[in-house]
């Protein structure tokens, strides 16, 4: 191999393992979530590289040639069977346990949420409450809705659906959860980085899933505070 | 029992049916195992072709964003009865196909346990898959509802159409075509074992017919349940899942996927068990850790049943870690067959003729939609890529990647057997090449698309989401995959009427059905050798002391 096409492959694997990544997460939950799919990423690469060696190894070094006498007809090893049970054992409980622990710090409630807005999903849009000022945010298809939010503040979604099961996600947050009639689900979560954010429905819904859409913006606590104030005069408005 | 009678007397010929052989009638009215498991192969690949037309349409459709060539509810009917028509009438029934031929030749024994019930058999999976399909002949079209049929989506409320009814009864059908179909499998087994069979010396694809039997008994009932009763809220008022009269649409999902996970383990035991069949035979040594095979496909087995929360990890109704606990250690005993099929290539002397080549092909896909599943299994990793397009990737290594590149390699092993002509290795390697290229330029960027925030089951993406450059890659894989299965198709007329006749054991086999003519007798065995390891064959080609007692692959390019 020249050296130019080690340089080809080298980038082509850089290339591969970047776009194999999460995105940025926006919130401190999906950090978490982020850590957990780098370690998994690490450990998946090692396993395939280990076992796609072997085989590939294997495939080159033992190839029949003409005139080959037969191979020496082996069939069994147990401790080496025990050995290559117990590495793949010892790696999912290690690979478990990592995952419990994250699992807690993402399905944490906040205690006392700094903004709560209640989420309903109907076919195809999404009803946004924010408790306790009654402002609310309502768009679907045609329309597709945006809230605002605080960033750095803890924030908690209750989560329903007035007639089939929908999920609320936010790509960039890395969490999601699923909106299903007749049970009420919540989520929590701080955001760490202003921007505007893409939401979407994840769960199948029927007709016009691809556009049951939303945009979430996320702006400092002065700001929401100011839009909540704005929002609430429009309201009582009309 | 027949072939007791057979081995007494050395070398009896069955006697002929007067029937006349190969008309219409014949194959509508047999009873003859290897009759029905090719009424099977030929039905499940039409089915496969119709469904893999529909993904075509899908593909061409995301190739842009807006739509340019079917609407919302055409695409949401296109990938509902693609992913229906791919799961239950192509993957399992092609299962049922090879195990309908072959289980019976591999145990020595004359045909299956009940030959009528396996003709009722066959025929309800078509009437199922009729009907089913029958949806998009309805004025409302087929069933749009995804071939999960959540709940209360699928209700008559949100999907009053005929399409969905046809779409139960057809499923209904074929469940309990399967249910039938695993209970004559198991009875064969069990029963009709060549003596000297024991169950310890049966094949490892035997072994995993029989476990996958288990499963589909196990699991079928509940899948059946389940529709009957979605069909009695849709058609009787009844409200099992009506959240609006108190019924609950995440029971459906456990019934559903109680139904759903294992089935997952149904469609790829079978083909496990295939390229543990070609992988030794092609080493030239035998298989490594038989008993570890079978305890890893017990364990998968067993595990599977317990398993089928994961799928619902973000509901908030299921306990997340007790299931994410069973979804990683069922990647143990899948880890050990890797390593055992490693084994069986260890200082083998390996030919790399097509079966071979598409086992290969198997090992190196079904690792990469392993590994992915263990992402999957971990709860936090889960809420982000659920129902993402990183989950049509990963099932897609595992159905496609795994258990179709091991039903070709299957076919490229089996077809001599079954018509008597080899397949061209030349054809058959240039639809290797471009099977393993338009699979993974369809499905890699699939992982990049989910993980980015792309979500299933979607007609349409804006442009600003930056999703179509691979959405582009992805739809030109799948020209490459439709050409792939074209050569294949060329590749098999072309060899049925112009192939190298086969003889009785091309590749230097292993198992009983090598023991007898390409194609078997009417009732399969003129001689059936004295079988006292798990390899009758090869231990008499050994007695016999033939050319290179080993024998090895002879067929086409072999050189």
């Amino acid at each position: 191999m020249s050296t130019k096409q080690r340089l080809i492959l080298a980038a082509a694997c850089v290339a591969a393992m970047l776009s194999a990544c999460v995105p940025e997460p926006a919130d401190v939950q999906g950090a978490s979530v982020e850590r957990l799919y780098t370690i998994f990423f690490i450990v998946a690469a090692v396993v395939f590289a280990l076992v796609a060696g072997l085989i590939t190894w294997s495939l080159v070094r033992y190839r029949a040639k003409p005139g080959d006498e037969l191979p020496k007809q082996f069939d069994r090893n147990l401790k080496l069977e025990l050995t290559w049970f117990a590495i793949p054992l010892a790696t999912v409980v290690v690979l478990f346990v990592l995952s419990a622990g994250v699992l807690g710090e993402v399905n944490a409630e906040s205690p006392d949420p700094s903004v709560i807005v209640n989420v309903e999903g109907y076919q195809w849009g999404w009803r946004f409450t924010y408790e306790g000022s009654g402002v609310e945010v309502i768009g679907d298809a045609d329309d597709r809705p945006e809230i605002v939010l605080p960033v750095g503040r803890p924030l908690t979604f209750t989560l329903d659906s007035a007639d089939v099961v929908h999920s609320f996600w936010v790509p960039r947050f890395l969490i999601k959860r699923d909106m299903v009639p007749g049970q009420q689900n919540s989520l929590s979560l701080t955001i760490s980085d202003a921007g505007v954010y893409r939401g979407v429905c994840t769960e199948f819904c029927g007709l016009l899933h691809s556009k049951m859409n939303f945009v979430l913006r996320a702006v400092p606590p002065a700001q929401f505070e100011s839009w909540l104030e704005e929002q609430r005069t429009i309201d009582g408005d009309g | 029992m027949a072939t007791v009678d057979s081995r007494e007397r050395g070398t009896a010929v069955a006697p002929q049916h007067d029937r006349p052989k190969g008309g219409v009638v014949d194959w509508l009215t047999t009873t003859d195992h290897k009759k029905i498991g090719i009424l099977y192969l030929v039905s499940a690949v039409g089915f496969f072709l119709f469904s893999g037309l529909l993904s075509l349409v899908i593909r061409a459709e995301l190739a842009a964003p807006g739509l340019q060539i079917v609407g919302h509810q055409e695409y949401n009917e296109l990938f509902t009865m693609h992913g229906t028509g791919m799961v239950f009438f192509f993957v399992v029934p092609t299962a049922i196909g090879l195990g309908n031929y072959f289980v019976p030749l591999q145990i020595g024994a004359p045909d299956v346990a009940y030959p009528r019930l396996n003709a009722f058999t066959y025929w309800l999976y078509i009437a199922g898959g009729l009907i089913t399909f029958s949806g998009f002949l309805t004025a409302g079209g087929a069933a749009a509802v995804g071939w999960t049929g959540y709940a209360p989506l699928s209700s008559n409320t949100f999907s009053p159409g005929a399409g969905v009814d046809l779409w139960i009864v057809g499923l209904l059908l074929s469940g309990v075509s399967g249910i039938l179909g695993a209970i004559n499998f198991m009875a064969t087994i069990f029963g009709m074992r060549v003596p000297g069979m024991t169950m310890f010396r049966m094949p490892i694809f035997c072994w995993n017919i029989l476990v996958t039997s288990g499963l589909i008994l196990f699991t079928f009932p509940v899948l059946s349940a389940a529709f009957a009763m979605l069909y009695i809220d849709r058609q009787i008022g009844g409200f099992f899942f009506d959240p609006s009269a108190g019924g609950d649409p995440i029971l459906w999902q456990h019934l559903f996927w109680f139904f759903g996970h294992p089935e997952v383990y149904i469609m790829i035991l079978p083909f496990f068990g295939v390229v543990t069949e070609i992988i030794p035979v092609f080493s030239r040594k035998p298989v490594f850790g038989y008993s570890g095979f079978v305890f890893a496909t017990l364990l998968i087995g067993g595990y599977s049943l317990s398993v089928w929360a994961h799928h619902m990890f973000t509901t908030g109704a299921v306990n997340n870690p007790f299931f994410a606990a069973t979804s990683m250690i069922i990647a143990v005993p899948t880890g050990v067959k890797f390593f055992n099929w490693i084994a069986t290539m260890w200082r083998g002397k390996i030919s790399m003729q097509t079966p071979m080549l598409f086992s290969v092909g198997f090992l190196f896909m079904f690792l990469i939609g392993g590994i992915t599943g263990v992402f999957l299994a971990s709860p936090p990793i889960d809420y982000h890529v659920h129902d993402t397009y990183y989950v049509v990737a990963h099932f897609h290594y595992v159905l496609f990647g795994g258990s179709v590149f091991a039903i070709f390699a299957a076919f490229y092993y089996w077809i001599p057997k079954i018509s008597g002509r080899l397949m061209n290795e030349g054809l058959g390697k240039l639809h290797f090449w471009l099977l393993i290229i338009g699979f993974n330029m369809t499905f890699f960027p699939m992982h990049v698309l989910g993980l980015n925030g792309m979500n299933r089951r979607i007609a349409d993406y804006s442009s600003a989401s930056g999703f179509q450059p691979l959405n582009i890659l992805a739809t030109a894989g799948a020209g490459i995959l439709a050409l792939a299965v074209t050569v294949f198709l060329i590749n098999f007329f072309v060899s049925m009427r112009k192939g190298e006749p086969a003889g009785d054991d091309p590749w230097g086999g292993y198992s009983l059905e090598w023991a007898t003519t390409s194609p078997p007798p009417p009732h399969n065995f003129h001689r059936i050798p004295p079988v006292h390891s798990e390899r009758p064959v090869f231990d008499d080609r050994a007695n016999r002391g033939g050319a290179g007692a080993g024998g090895g692959p002879r067929g086409p390019g072999s050189g």
